[in-house]
């Protein structure tokens, strides 16, 4: 340590200048700027007029502001676990190294490199009643077809089921090499020690990796929080302002009613929220290494 | 690799510094949809059929015959208000934007466009030559604020062919249309019955305009006067509940599609799964077209009118416009001089415009032979006289279309009751009013 700490120099620094200035210009600058924002009654064009917290009140007040929180967090509840469950699943069935496997590895990460114009062009297609793909089969079948992207609760589910489709490869990419580092020697035992399938699964596997489930968790949850293009491009936040998630309420009040004052005290509820998710991942992995230490 | 570097250098600034082309351009942005696959070259505007085949084809022509301009067009996505709110707060709005009547009053305001008296004047169109309705949707304090384009409604789209199996037709062949909502619910009864389809193919998804307009309309109809107070709306009243509950019923007894969003509803009546089309006078072009076709739906069976009246009130029907207005912006004498150009082409070619099926802005394509005899004009003449627009004090019009098209959809579709939706969209309009 001596010979190196003898040998750092400020000029060191300098490596990291261009780092810090992104840092600085792309996260802190604009996180202060919101937090000062919200704190004024202002439009998108000009100085606005300090107003203090009444801009936390207004945002606590409208009962929209619950209802997008009170979507975003079903949405999160119910598509979080769902990305983790397929996610593990797949790298599970997938963790061999076959020809079929690696392009059905590509194939489930394809759509993820798509944008989310596509995925929601995509499953509009399979969503839209009468010549849709759900539409036609349950014409075929001879059952009543569903408005899935019109019907309180189903437009939700299919903002949710779009979403997973296309967010799945990551958790199955960040599986696969968890896997790929389980050291074999353990299998290897448990195979002498005549263990079935299902307990290497639990007492093998699943110890192994229990890391990467959390870490997917949270940037799952990250993630979904955000939840914003598909449910503005499939259902427009409706019917009745059941698939508005909160980033599609912040961008409403912000840029459609030029509220930004209000749409930025909401950002920071928001940024509250993420912020508490992405604390319990440090405190949950530091835990975790104290504990295995 | 010095050397080349400064020779590189002073290349790149040679070609920055060499002098500008002479071309004046002007940045145009736009909504009416993206057509370039089919008209991205055609200069032959009597060709072009719909809103983007005819102003694709129409600013080609302009640049065809003013080569020293250069027109750059961005399209937006429909109505693209979020993107020149975002262009204009960071100070890179474009020269020229496409502009509802509706929406001027929010910009003008907070002076965030330039009034165009000057360009106009320069270019010798009097403000006399629109008609009135166009005018004072883009006058404001006294001051034109955009380039008036059209008056356009909403209207009922009709499919005679499946009216003629419902023996909805008159001796004369035209539709049996409702005089009132009780006579409206009968004939859709009778029109589902007779053809199996429904009466109405409404855009009742995933959109709120639709629901909004048709409140409006109905409102008007009853003479409601539901924004006296351009601050505060009055949606707690008898007349709203009418609205909305003759809405709902239409719902309810199946005569209308139900889950279409606007590009599904376009096709449904195009293909024939409902007898009228409430939308608006932008598609009668795409209609009429669609009506010259041998084994389509509509084929020679394509008429439209205003939407009918329904209450004792008054004949009326919710009306705005689509405008040409300039962003605050620095220009230069020439980009003021070719945008005053651009404007009086536009003026002058507002015929070809209203062949889309719009209203015309300037009156003397009212007296023009070819406009009379475009086909079905006749039939919604008088929506020049019964068209109504909001106050033009009202400001985020387009803000509280999405409140009331929200709240509407839910009392329509059953998530809410009609006095819950009412009283909802009430608070949240005027919260919202209150808050700018």
């Amino acid at each position: 340590m001596a010979e190196s700490y003898r040998r750092s120099q400020w000029s060191n620094g300098l490596f990291v200048l261009p780092y810090l200035a992104v840092f600085l210009v792309l996260l802190v600058f604009p996180l202060v700027w919101g937090a000062w924002l919200s704190l004024h009654k202002v439009d998108l064009f000009g100085p606005g007029r300090f107003v203090g917290l009444a801009n936390y009140g207004r945002v606590l007040a409208d009962p929209v502001f619950l209802q997008a929180l009170r979507n975003t967090v079903v949405f999160v509840l119910v598509s979080v676990p769902s990305l983790v469950a397929l996610g593990l699943f797949l790298a599970l069935a997938l963790n061999k190294t076959t020809r079929a496997t690696s392009f059905l590895r590509a194939l489930f990460f394809s759509s993820s490199v798509l944008s989310v114009t596509i995925v929601t062009l995509i499953w509009r297609f399979v969503f839209i009643p009468g010549d849709g793909l759900l539409a036609v089969i349950s014409e075929q079948l001879g059952i009543a077809p569903v408005n899935f992207l019109s019907t309180s609760g189903w437009s939700l589910f299919s903002v949710g089921v779009a979403t997973v489709w296309w967010c799945l490869g990551l958790p199955m990419m960040l599986f696969l090499a968890a896997l790929q580092q389980i050291p074999s020697d353990l299998y290897e035992a448990a195979a002498l020690d005549n263990a079935g399938p299902w307990r290497v699964l639990t007492r093998v596997t699943l110890p192994s990796i229990a890391r990467t489930i959390m870490l997917v968790t949270i940037i799952q949850i990250v993630m979904q929080f955000q939840l914003f293009g598909q449910a503005q491009l499939m259902t427009n936040g409706g019917p009745n302002g059941t698939s508005r998630p909160l980033v599609m309420y912040i961008y409403e009040v912000g840029f459609v009613r030029w509220d930004v004052g209000k749409a930025a005290a909401a950002s920071e509820f928001l940024f509250l929220i993420i912020l508490v998710a992405a604390m319990a991942q440090y405190l949950v992995s530091t835990r975790k290494s104290e504990v295995s230490e | 690799m010095r050397r080349f570097l400064l020779s590189t250098a002073a290349l790149v600034a040679l070609a920055c510094s060499a002098p500008a082309h002479a071309e004046t351009k002007i940045e145009l942005q736009r909504f009416f949809g993206a057509c370039d696959a089919d008209y991205g070259k055609v200069t032959d505007v009597s060709k072009a059929v719909g809103e983007c085949g005819i102003i694709t084809s129409l600013v080609n022509k302009f640049e065809a015959e003013n080569p020293d301009i250069d027109v750059n067009v961005t399209t937006v996505e429909w109505p693209g208000y979020d993107q020149l709110n975002a262009q204009l707060a960071s100070g890179a709005a474009p020269d020229v934007v496409s502009m509802h009547y509706s929406a001027i009053s929010d910009y003008q305001s907070r002076g965030l466009i330039d009034p165009v008296d000057d360009i106009l004047s320069a270019e010798g169109i009097s403000p006399d030559s629109f008609t009135d309705a166009a005018r004072g949707g883009v006058t404001k304090d006294g001051q034109m604020f955009g380039l008036p384009f059209d008056n356009w409604t909403m209207l009922f789209h009709i499919n005679m062919n499946l009216m003629k199996q419902a023996g909805l037709v008159n001796a004369d062949g035209t539709p049996i249309l409702p005089k009132s909502a009780d006579e409206l619910i009968a004939q859709g009864k009778q029109f589902r019955e007779k053809t199996g389809k429904p009466y109405l193919v409404q855009i009742l998804a995933n959109e709120t305009a639709a629901y909004a307009r048709i409140l409006y309309t109905l409102l008007q109809q009853q003479k409601s006067d539901f924004f006296a107070d351009p601050t505060k709306i009055k949606l707690d009243t008898p007349e709203a509940r009418n609205a909305i509950e003759l809405m709902k019923r239409i719902k309810d007894e199946g005569l209308s599609t139900t889950g279409l969003d606007y590009a599904a509803a376009v096709t449904a009546f195009t293909h024939g799964d409902g007898g009228i089309a409430v939308n608006g006078t932008w598609l009668i072009g795409d209609f009429v077209a669609q009506s010259e076709k041998d084994g389509t739906a509509l084929a020679k069976g394509y008429a439209v009118y205003p939407v009918p009246q329904l209450y004792p009130g008054q004949d009326s029907t919710y009306a705005d416009g689509h405008s040409w207005v300039l962003p605050h912006k620095d220009r230069t004498p020439e980009q003021t001089a070719a945008i005053g150009k651009l404007f009086k082409f536009l003026a002058d070619n507002d015929y070809e415009w209203a062949r889309t099926g719009h209203l015309p802005a300037v009156k003397a394509v009212f007296d023009k032979p070819e406009f009379k005899a475009l086909p079905h004009r006749e039939s919604i003449a008088k929506i020049a006289e019964t068209g109504r627009s909001l106050p033009g004090a009202v400001q985020r019009q387009f803000a509280i279309q999405d409140i009331i098209g929200e709240e509407v959809g839910a009392a329509v579709n059953g998530d809410k009751s009609v006095d819950e939706a009412l009283s909802s969209a009430e608070s949240r309009i005027n919260d919202l009013l209150a808050n700018i």
